[in-house]
């Protein structure tokens, strides 16, 4: 099982200083759980991150992270990361790649990923929080998060791209021997850098603007915001009132009203069709 | 035009009682006109709340201009609404110059309140020209009133999101929308990605406002923000677009040249749902809260579990020990995300309203009339909560047995 992990440029959130994202750490995390539960058989098959950019000194924290290995492509500022990445994924050809599902701190547009499963021609899972071997030999069993702790479990088989969710498992804590001890390999640049798809932006200092509150309408007063933030003024205004209702026509009410807004299930669905 | 004068000794003649020898007046007749004459002790028996050991009334205006007419209050009945007002015109573009394509998440049939965002930005991208058409994988309810002028339902792909950005892409290539709007949900941000990279355009991801004049993006950790022309793909932040304010529009069906979806390179998919008793209150769907008005906190649990929803309480329960501190909804406890709120025996103080104000729908099981829970509830039930929740856990076991009935164990359909 040989595991490639895309290792992106970072900047912090708060002090803007570089820093490996989050999201990297954490798919780190996966990756060499997955190769411990594979087994390694020699250092060239553990887990090992991919970089492109001009410098590799802003990936090297992923060697503290748990990574033995990190191959650098150097790249000119601001061309295009992903014929490189292609290139180099096409010769090496991991059976699993993992990738942040943004970036941190740069465009944060999380389309590399999308790009690079349509130059591989590989099936991509997005928003993954736990990846283990399937029952079957050569599948791979992935959780990908839908939000609100569902999950949706995807069994697929041969080579697979997939990005990382922030609910997956906490990174590892960074160790410094570790990172002494890891290699960085650097390669010459391997296919020529065409340009993506760009759209012409202008930039300004970010101006942060009100959240919409929701129920308010347009030029209300005061008043009227304050009663739609604290909720009185969307369904409580037309709702329902039963006083004094005989206590099994209440539990009527209540469950046809909680199956016609959808959070209890219907009581004809039958869990095992 | 003189009023008509009134003769005080004809009006006093006409209600004299005829019986005895005394003169007497029967003065409970109404009068024929002027002003009614009222009588504050019915008032206030017809104000008076049944049922209640203690005296309690109900000093609402609806309650007292029933009274005034001797109708006692009504038991169930509909919240007063602000004269119904007529149905609004169903805005047609014939020959719409554009079109501006949404394609919402619509988890389960449904726009949900970021579909909805979309569509409100897609509207003013839109103008008076300009047609909004709503691309959906599935059937999708209450385009319209959201502001679609065409719907184009395609067949569900399947679960497989690669399946789902083939179709969709194809049927876009048909439509030639000028811009194509994507909710930067989980499932929204996925497929625009994907019909991105299979369109060969470039997406503009993240938009936090919307406009004919142009999309703001945030980028590098919040420091900038970036502005383009609209371009053919765009995603749009969540809660950053007010919804369509203005008059529904027809949502007409469109059909499309479909192409067929290629084979799924997925084995298998299977949903896992979250598990209610484990998923933190915050992210939970549905909660159930128990406030001071249980006393058996044995059958709210089983309630709980029946309904499969995440319990909650209030402060007054968690100190008291009643219930874990975590659970606790409101100002000092959890702000709730959750689409429905079910609490039983809350009364509902500012802080626990607070915690409750992003909920979507709230119904409420309290004894009191005048509680802001009640006032707050889309299904508000004046009611005893003890006696309600064992009648709930009854007509959820007789649904499960019907269910039984109809479906054997030994029966393998």
């Amino acid at each position: 099982m040989k595991i490639a992990v895309l290792l992106s440029a970072g900047r912090h959130p708060v002090s803007s200083t570089a820093v490996l994202p989050r999201l990297e750490a954490q798919a780190i995390r996966i990756a060499t759980r997955l190769g411990a539960a594979f087994g390694v058989p020699d250092e060239a098959a553990a887990p090992f991150g991919l970089h492109a950019g001009p410098d590799a000194a802003a990936v090297a924290d992923a060697l503290g992270q748990g990574l033995g290995r990190l191959e650098h492509i150097a790249l000119s500022e601001g061309a295009d990361p992903v014929p490189a990445l292609a290139a180099r994924l096409a010769a090496t050809a991991p059976d699993l790649i993992l990738a942040g599902r943004r970036g941190q701190g740069g465009g944060e547009s999380g389309i590399v990923p999308y790009a690079l499963a349509a130059a591989l021609d590989r099936p991509l899972i997005a928003d993954v929080v736990a990846v283990a071997p399937g029952d079957e030999a050569g599948t791979l069993r992935l959780d990908q998060s839908l939000g609100r702790g569902a999950l949706r479990r995807v069994v697929v088989r041969g080579p697979v791209l997939a990005t990382v969710h922030p609910d997956a498992p906490a990174p590892l804590a960074y160790a410094f021997g570790r990172a002494r001890r890891g290699t960085i390999v650097s390669l010459g640049p391997t296919a020529d850098p065409g340009a993506g798809p760009v759209i012409p932006v202008e930039e300004r200092p970010y101006r942060r603007r009100p959240k919409v509150v929701k129920g308010a309408p347009a030029g209300g007063s005061a008043a009227e915001r304050l009663k739609a933030a604290t909720g009185e003024s969307g369904a409580a205004s037309r709702g329902r009132l039963l006083v004094d209702p005989d206590p099994e026509e209440a539990a009527r009410e209540i469950l046809a009203y909680l199956r016609r807004i959808g959070v209890v299930a219907p009581p004809a669905s039958h869990p095992h069709p | 035009m003189t009023r008509l004068r009134r003769d005080p000794r004809a009006e006093r003649t006409a209600i004299r009682v005829a019986a005895g020898t005394r003169p007497r007046y029967d003065r409970t007749a109404k009068p024929a006109g002027g002003r009614p004459r009222r009588d504050p002790r019915a008032e206030r028996a017809g104000q008076r709340v049944p049922g209640a050991s203690r005296p309690r009334f109900d000093l609402s205006p609806i309650i007292l201009s029933q009274a005034l007419h001797g109708d006692r209050p009504v038991v169930a009945e509909t919240r007063p609404r602000p004269a119904p007002e007529a149905a609004p015109r169903i805005v047609v573009v014939e020959d719409p110059a554009f079109l501006v394509a949404v394609v919402p998440d619509a988890t389960g049939g449904r726009l949900s309140g970021h579909d909805r965002q979309v569509l409100g930005a897609a509207r003013t991208l839109a103008g008076r020209e300009g047609g909004v058409v709503v691309v959906s994988a599935g059937p999708c309810e209450g385009c319209g009133p959201a502001g679609a002028d065409r719907h184009v339902v395609l067949d569900d792909p399947g679960p497989d999101p690669a399946a789902r950005a083939a179709t969709i892409a194809a049927a876009l290539a048909d439509l030639e929308p000028r811009h194509v709007l994507f909710p930067e949900s989980l499932d929204g941000g996925d497929l625009a990605r994907r019909i991105a990279v299979r369109m060969g355009v470039a997406l503009f991801d993240n938009a936090e406002v919307v406009a004919a004049a142009g999309l703001v993006r945030p980028a590098r950790g919040r420091r900038v923000e970036q502005r383009a022309a609209p371009g053919r793909l765009a995603t749009v932040a969540a809660d950053a677009v007010p919804d369509h304010a203005g008059a529904p529009r027809e949502a007409r069906v469109l059909t499309v040249a479909t192409a067929p979806a290629p084979a799924s390179r997925l084995l298998s998919t299977e949903r896992i749902p979250a598990d209610p008793a484990t998923v933190p209150l915050a992210l939970a769907e549905f909660v159930t809260a128990a406030g001071n008005g249980l006393t058996d906190l044995d059958t709210f649990r089983q309630v709980v579990a029946a309904l499969r929803a995440t319990p909650g309480a209030s402060r007054v329960l968690c100190d008291a020990g009643l219930m874990p501190r975590h659970t606790q909804v409101g100002a000092s406890g959890t702000v709730l995300a959750a689409t429905c709120y079910f609490a039983l025996g809350i009364s509902g103080a500012p802080q626990h309203l607070q915690g409750i104000a992003g909920c979507e729908h709230v119904v409420a099981v309290n004894t009191d009339l005048h509680a802001s829970m009640i006032e707050r509830a889309g299904l508000a039930i004046v009611q005893d909560a003890q006696a309600v929740m064992p009648a709930l856990l009854r007509l959820l076991a007789q649904e499960a047995g019907e269910q039984e009935a109809g479906h054997p164990a030994g029966d393998p359909s």
